[in-house]
């Protein structure tokens, strides 16, 4: 992991649903675990990693939750606004251009400013020094949006360059630029599940990724793989068990059996998708298992920051 | 109550949010209709490779591909037809702009702007918007009985109801268009209202983003407004037709807490939409045997036999038939858990309407056959 844990950035990418934060918050954790300052930042600004690794209310300015971990919530419209208003310095002027009702979601839509912007204020967190000109945070791991979005937001910086060909928000895309697409120095992680739909775009996402170049794809994490219900020799006295068993097949005991055997399936389905990502990608993998509860206590934390440590 | 008097339905809208199964529930429920002699067609987003594979839509996305039910055909015959319709959203543009285009020259004018490929590429609200124009050309067609149509996944109901809207705004002859326009043509009348203002706002753009990003914009509302009064014409026309007798929305989610969460948030924004609202299915519910099992393992014939079958070791056999039970205590648990997040949803969903359960059956879908297991569920 240490190659990994060695960059300044991490980003976490994959679908909706996947469990992104809670691998962006075990990075972070196991980052910060190394005696690097580390920041882990969520893009909606909906505090889903304040709720998950703490219980705290999203903030935008950041917060420490343990020694040398702090983690931020910034939401686009905050941070395009402080951009904004920086470079046009007229509060009145601001409202009245991007404060219109037509104006804002075209901007957004078509110019991915909101995207750009937020990814530049993910970068200046990289960038704050303290007095004496060390860096406030040597790491930055990002709890990207779902999967469509990430990708757009990854691009955004070179989609923003080829329309503007100058200015401030060029020379901003620019600066984000080179720093994803430098593998020494950033790297990206998706996170899927063993289901169909999630690896299809696991796939498709690490090709879109290669294809349009940046930001270099590190290392997958397929989280919730459910656990084998039974031991190999159970299963193998299970399976012959239930071969012999049609005159129970209506009671109770019949029941169990079929809900084991729903178990076993789902385990066996999971193992083909598992299969599928491995034929299909070349890249590390970490499985992690299927968590009892969402909260993100202590030890589930552990528990995942543990698997992490695997990675390369 | 049971969703088959729904099928005589003109139009079943599934919404939910994603991942909790509306797509192979609206495929099943269409699949359920054409057994009952229905002409149906399934208007899907975006199916799992399998299930699209199922259904065979995955060489010609926007075209209705004839599926062939009558293989099916086991006990009683399927007198019904079954197409199923892979929205693809850029096609549906760019068939929306050639059609509508007053000529050939602004259809390709609009076809090569920039603007409209990262418009139909990736606006939030073009997969709805799109879905929209592409059912008013299906039921243009009547060619069906009854028209299902997956929606896209929502964190909101109304993201599909209002795409349209939202996206209006965006592209109407507003501020934009008077703002930017002027600039690049001999119309100086919006400027002229705007006066000062507009020149400074111009400025600010300009300086954010470069003229020729500006230029770009203006060419592509400039075209595009021709048309934009036809199109939206058909979306409204499809706001009206939702709100219909004929169409019922269908609420799907799964019983886990945020899925039912979500669910009663969306049937709440349906109501406020003046939708008319059909049902509510309950995907991958765990059933089991009502109550708390026994803490032992039933031992005998009829149960776990003394005896463990031929060639088991008898101690591989007794750890098998504990862990068995355990984790059919397990299951129990949650069984009851969804049970009570269903009576919930029912509680306050209220009587009038029918609620669906279909099980986690962990089936694979690679054919029609397991597609229709799930219908005993559905009636």
């Amino acid at each position: 992991m240490k190659e990994l844990l060695e960059r300044e950035l991490i980003v976490v990418a994959g679908k909706g649903g996947v469990g992104k934060t809670t691998i962006a918050g075990a990075l972070g954790a196991l980052s910060a675990g190394t005696g690097r300052a580390t920041a882990v930042v969520e893009m909606t600004g909906a505090g889903s990693l304040a709720g998950l690794l703490a219980d705290g209310k999203p903030s935008y300015d950041g917060r420490e939750i343990r020694p040398g971990l702090h983690i931020f919530s910034i939401s686009a419209s905050k941070a395009v606004e402080e951009y904004l208003l920086r470079h046009i310095r007229f509060r009145r002027l601001y409202d009245l251009v991007f404060g219109n009702r037509f104006i804002a979601p075209f901007m957004n839509a078509v110019l991915g400013l909101n995207d750009l912007i937020s990814l530049g204020k993910v970068m200046d967190l990289g960038w704050e020094v303290d007095a004496e000109g060390k860096r406030r945070f040597e790491m930055l791991v990002l709890d990207s949006p779902a999967t469509g979005h990430g990708l757009t937001m990854l691009r955004s910086p070179r989609a923003m360059m080829e329309l503007a060909r100058k200015g401030p928000l060029h020379n901003n895309a620019q600066l984000v630029d080179e720093l994803l697409s430098d593998p020494s120095r950033a790297a990206l992680v998706l996170v899927t599940l063993p289901e169909e739909t999630p690896v299809n775009e696991t796939v498709e996402m690490a090709a879109q990724l290669e294809q349009q170049g940046g930001i270099q794809v590190a290392a997958i994490v397929i989280n919730g793989v459910p656990v084998s219900p039974l031991s190999d020799g159970e299963e193998d006295a299970y399976r012959r068990f239930v071969a012999t068993t049609d005159s129970r097949a209506g009671g109770e005991v019949g029941r169990a059996l079929r809900e084991v055997g729903r178990m076993i399936a789902r385990r066996d389905r999971a193992q083909v998708q598992i299969d599928r990502l491995h034929a299909a990608l070349d890249v590390p993998t970490v499985e992690v298992p299927m968590l009892p509860s969402r909260h993100l206590g202590e030890e589930q934390l552990a528990t995942v920051v543990g698997l992490l440590e695997d990675l390369p | 109550m049971s969703l088959l008097p729904l099928i005589d339905q003109r139009l079943l809208i599934c919404c939910g949010t994603g991942g909790v199964g509306k797509t192979t529930i609206s495929a099943a429920i269409a699949l359920m209709a054409a057994r009952k002699g229905k002409r149906v067609l399934v208007l899907t987003i975006d199916p799992a490779r399998r299930l699209a594979d199922t259904l065979g839509v995955r060489d010609l996305p926007n075209q209705a591909m004839p599926i062939p039910v009558k293989q099916l055909a086991d006990a009683t015959p399927i007198t019904g037809e079954l197409s199923a319709l892979m929205l693809d959203v850029k096609s549906t543009w760019d068939d929306a702009v050639r059609r509508y285009a007053p000529a050939p020259e602004v259809a390709d004018q609009i076809l090569e702007n920039r603007f409209y490929q990262k418009i139909t590429e990736g606006i939030s609200g073009t997969q709805e918007y799109s879905a929209i124009l592409r059912l008013l050309d299906v039921v243009e067609e009547e060619r069906y009985d009854l028209i299902v149509v997956d929606t896209p996944p929502a964190r909101n109901a109304l993201e599909f109801l209002d795409a349209p809207r939202r996206i209006s705004g965006v592209l109407e002859e507003g501020v934009l268009h008077w703002l930017i326009t002027p600039r690049f043509t001999s119309k100086w009348a919006g400027a002229r209202i705007f006066g000062k203002g507009s020149a400074a706002l111009f400025q600010i753009f300009e300086r954010f983003v470069g003229a020729d990003v500006l230029r770009n914009i203006s060419e592509f509302l400039t075209s595009f407004s021709s048309l934009f009064d036809t199109i939206h014409g058909r979306a409204e026309r499809v706001q009206s037709l939702l709100r219909q007798p004929s169409s019922s929305f269908l609420l799907v989610t799964q019983p886990t807490t945020m899925a039912v969460r979500d669910a009663v948030a969306f049937h709440g924004q349906l109501q406020d939409a003046q939708v008319p609202f059909g049902g509510l299915i309950v995907n991958r519910m765990h059933w089991s045997t009502p109550g708390v099992p026994a803490a032992e393992p039933p031992r005998g014939p009829d149960a776990f036999p003394a005896e463990p079958p031929g060639e088991v070791d008898p101690v591989i056999y007794e750890r098998m038939v504990a862990r068995v039970w355990e984790l059919h205590q397990v299951y129990c648990r949650w069984a009851r858990h969804d049970r009570e997040v269903v009576d919930g949803l029912q509680e306050s969903f209220g009587a009038d309407y029918p609620c669906q359960e279909v099980p986690d059956l962990q089936i694979d879908l690679t054919d029609l056959r397991a597609l229709s297991m799930l219908e005993p569920y559905l009636i």
